[in-house]
C-alpha cells in the first residue's frame, strides 16, 4: 500500500514536472476564480453537448426500425438517470447508464451500439442528466421519473 | 345525473327495453366502415346494454414486417375474440407515424380484418405530411356522430395547430417531422378550431340531456401535461357544449397509457396503444390509482393493448384497458366503472 503512494506520488510529480505550473495549482486546487468569460464558455461547451444529444436523441439513425429514443422517452423521462448504477434485468448485471443507452440502441431500435466513450455518447448522456436537473442521485431506486417539467422550447439554454 | 336503482331498473327492465329507440342502426359499407348513423335523438334515460371495442396509436412506419404490425394484427385478432362481440370498433388516431399514404392503407389493411364495422380519427401522425388528404381518402370525414343504442358518439379532429409552417416556408416534410416529435416546441397547442366547435353545438342541439353521450378525441379534453399536447386548447368550449349532458364518457388516444380524470360531467379514460407506451409526465394525477406499471423494454407487446367499453342499460360504463401483458393494478384489472 505505502509502495503504491509513493509510487503514483513518483508519478504525478513527473507530470508536474513536465507540464509546468498550471498543473501543479490546479492539482492541489489552488486555481483562483474563473473569470465570467470563461464560465459562459464552459457552460456554453456543455450546452453544446446537451444540444447534439437532444438531436441523436431525436434522431431515427442511431437505429433501423424508423424509432427514436424519443419515440418512448420524450424530454429523456423513464431513463431514470438519477437512479445509476443499478442492477438492471436486461442487461443482466449491475450496469451504467452508458451501458443502459446502448442496449436501448441495440434492442427496441434494433441499432449499432455506439463507443462508450464517444462524442456521441457523451452528448447523449449529457441530454438525458441535463433534463433531470436537480433531481436527487437515488442508485437503485426503482421509479420511473419524468424529466423536470418543461413549460416551452427545448428544455434547456441555447447558445 | 339521477341514479336510478338497480331495483328500480329490474322492476323496470322490459318496458325499458321496449320503449330503447334502436337510433342509428350501423349500415357496414363495403370497406367495412361504420355509415353515419341517423341523428334521431334518443328518447330515453335507458339504454340498450351494449360492447364495442377501442384502438388507437399504431404509429405504423413504412417498412415492411414492422414490429408494430404484428402489433395491431394481435390487438384486431383479440378485439374480434371478444365475446359478447363487440357491436362497432372506435379508432383514435395514430394510425401511420409519417402520415404518408402507405402507412395508412398498411393500416387500413389491417383494421379492415375486424369482424365489426369501425369508426375512426385523425391523430397528429397521421395528418401533417398532407393536412389529411390521404387519411380523408380512406376514412372520410374527420369528425362525425352517430346514434347506438341509445347512446349519441362523436368524434372530433382535435390535432389541428395554427400555421407554423408557410412563414417558416417548411416543406409538408419538414412539417410532419416536427409534428412527429411528442416535445415539438415550434408546433403550438392543439384544438378542435371553431368549425368544429360549431358543427358540434350544431350536432347537439336537438339532443335530450338524458341521452349518454360517448365523445372520442385523440388528445385529453383536460390539460394534463400541454408540453406533450396531453391537451385540448378549446376542450374547455367542448366541454361547456356538452355539459348539459347528464353524463359524457370521453376516450381519448395520443398519451399511450392507462389515465383517468373527471371533470364536471365528463369521466375522461386514456387509451393503451398498439406501438410503445408513454412515462408518465411530471404532474401530479388526480387517480393516482389508475395507472398502469412501469414497462419492459425488452417485452414489446408490455404496456400495449385494445379496450372493450361495456355499457349497462343506465350508461354505467365499464372500460376494460386489454392490456397484453400484465401492467394493470389489481384495482381495474376487472376493468374501471366509470
Ligand atoms: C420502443 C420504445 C423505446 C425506445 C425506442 C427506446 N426505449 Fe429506452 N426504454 C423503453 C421502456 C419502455 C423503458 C422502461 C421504462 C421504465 O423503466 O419505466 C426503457 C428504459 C430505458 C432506460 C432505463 C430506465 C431504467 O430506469 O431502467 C434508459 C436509460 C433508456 N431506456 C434509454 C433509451 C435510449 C437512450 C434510447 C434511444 C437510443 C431508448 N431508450 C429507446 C422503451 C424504449
Ligand atoms: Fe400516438
Ligand atoms: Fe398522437
Amino acid at each position: 500500500m505505502k509502495k503504491i503512494r509513493k509510487m503514483s506520488f513518483a508519478a504525478v510529480t513527473s507530470i508536474i514536472v513536465v507540464s509546468g505550473a498550471l498543473i501543479i495549482t490546479s492539482a492541489v486546487q489552488a486555481k483562483p476564480p474563473r473569470s465570467e468569460t470563461q464560465i459562459a464558455q464552459e457552460r456554453a461547451a456543455l450546452m453544446t453537448a446537451v444540444a447534439k444529444g437532444d438531436a441523436l436523441w431525436h434522431s431515427a439513425k442511431l437505429g433501423n426500425n424508423g424509432l427514436a429514443c424519443a419515440n418512448c422517452h420524450p424530454d429523456g423521462s423513464a431513463t431514470n438517470v438519477h437512479t445509476w448504477p443499478k442492477f438492471q434485468t436486461n442487461l443482466g448485471k449491475v450496469g451504467t447508464l452508458r451501458e443502459m443507452i446502448n442496449w436501448c440502441i441495440a434492442v427496441p431500435m434494433q441499432g449499432r451500439i455506439l463507443e462508450y466513450d464517444s462524442e456521441e455518447m457523451i452528448a447523449m448522456e449529457a441530454y438525458a442528466t441535463f433534463a433531470h436537473r436537480g433531481v436527487a442521485i437515488a442508485p437503485a431506486k426503482d421509479e420511473q421519473h419524468g424529466a423536470v417539467p418543461v413549460k416551452s422550447g427545448p428544455g434547456y439554454p441555447r447558445h | 345525473m339521477k341514479k336510478i336503482s338497480r331495483r328500480q331498473f329490474l322492476g323496470m327492465t322490459t318496458k325499458a327495453g321496449a320503449a330503447t329507440v334502436f337510433a342509428g342502426i350501423f349500415a357496414p359499407s363495403a370497406a367495412s366502415m361504420l355509415g353515419l348513423g341517423g341523428v334521431a335523438e334518443a328518447t330515453t334515460k335507458k339504454i340498450k346494454p351494449f360492447t364495442f371495442a377501442v384502438l388507437t396509436d399504431a404509429h405504423l412506419y413504412d417498412i415492411a414486417d414492422h414490429k408494430f404490425d404484428h402489433i395491431l394484427e394481435k390487438a384486431v385478432s383479440d378485439v374480434n375474440s371478444i365475446r359478447p362481440r363487440p357491436d362497432f370498433v372506435l379508432y383514435a388516431g395514430d394510425l401511420g407515424q409519417s402520415g404518408k399514404k402507405d402507412e395508412l392503407l398498411k393500416g387500413k389493411r389491417i383494421l379492415d380484418k375486424l369482424k365489426m364495422p369501425y369508426k375512426i380519427i385523425p391523430g397528429e401522425h397521421d395528418y401533417y405530411l398532407d393536412m389529411g388528404k390521404a387519411w380523408r381518402g380512406l376514412f372520410g370525414d374527420e369528425h362525425w356522430s352517430f346514434n347506438h343504442n341509445g347512446v349519441h358518439f362523436i368524434g372530433m379532429n382535435s390535432i389541428l395547430v395554427p400555421d407554423f409552417w408557410t412563414l417558416k416556408g417548411l416543406t409538408p416534410k419538414e412539417r410532419m417531422g416536427m409534428m412527429e416529435e411528442l416535445e415539438c416546441h415550434n408546433c403550438g397547442a392543439w384544438g378542435v378550431g371553431e368549425k368544429q366547435l360549431d358543427w358540434l353545438a350544431r350536432d347537439v342541439k336537438n339532443v335530450s340531456p338524458h341521452t349518454p353521450v360517448i365523445i372520442m378525441t385523440h388528445s385529453p379534453l383536460w390539460d394534463y401535461y400541454p408540453r406533450w399536447n396531453f391537451q385540448t386548447y378549446d376542450a374547455p368550449q367542448i366541454r361547456e357544449t356538452l355539459r348539459k349532458f347528464d353524463k359524457v364518457i370521453s376516450i381519448h388516444g395520443h398519451v399511450h397509457q392507462v389515465v383517468y380524470n373527471e371533470i364536471g360531467n365528463m369521466r375522461s379514460c386514456g387509451l393503451l396503444s398498439t406501438s410503445w407506451p408513454w412515462p408518465y409526465p411530471p404532474v401530479e394525477l388526480e387517480y393516482p390509482h389508475i395507472k398502469q406499471r412501469r414497462a419492459d423494454p425488452g417485452d414489446f407487446e408490455d404496456g400495449l393493448g385494445s379496450h372493450d367499453i361495456a355499457l349497462d342499460a343506465d350508461f354505467g360504463g365499464t372500460v376494460h384497458w386489454r392490456e397484453f401483458s400484465d401492467l394493470l393494478p389489481d384495482n381495474i384489472k376487472k376493468g374501471l366503472k366509470v
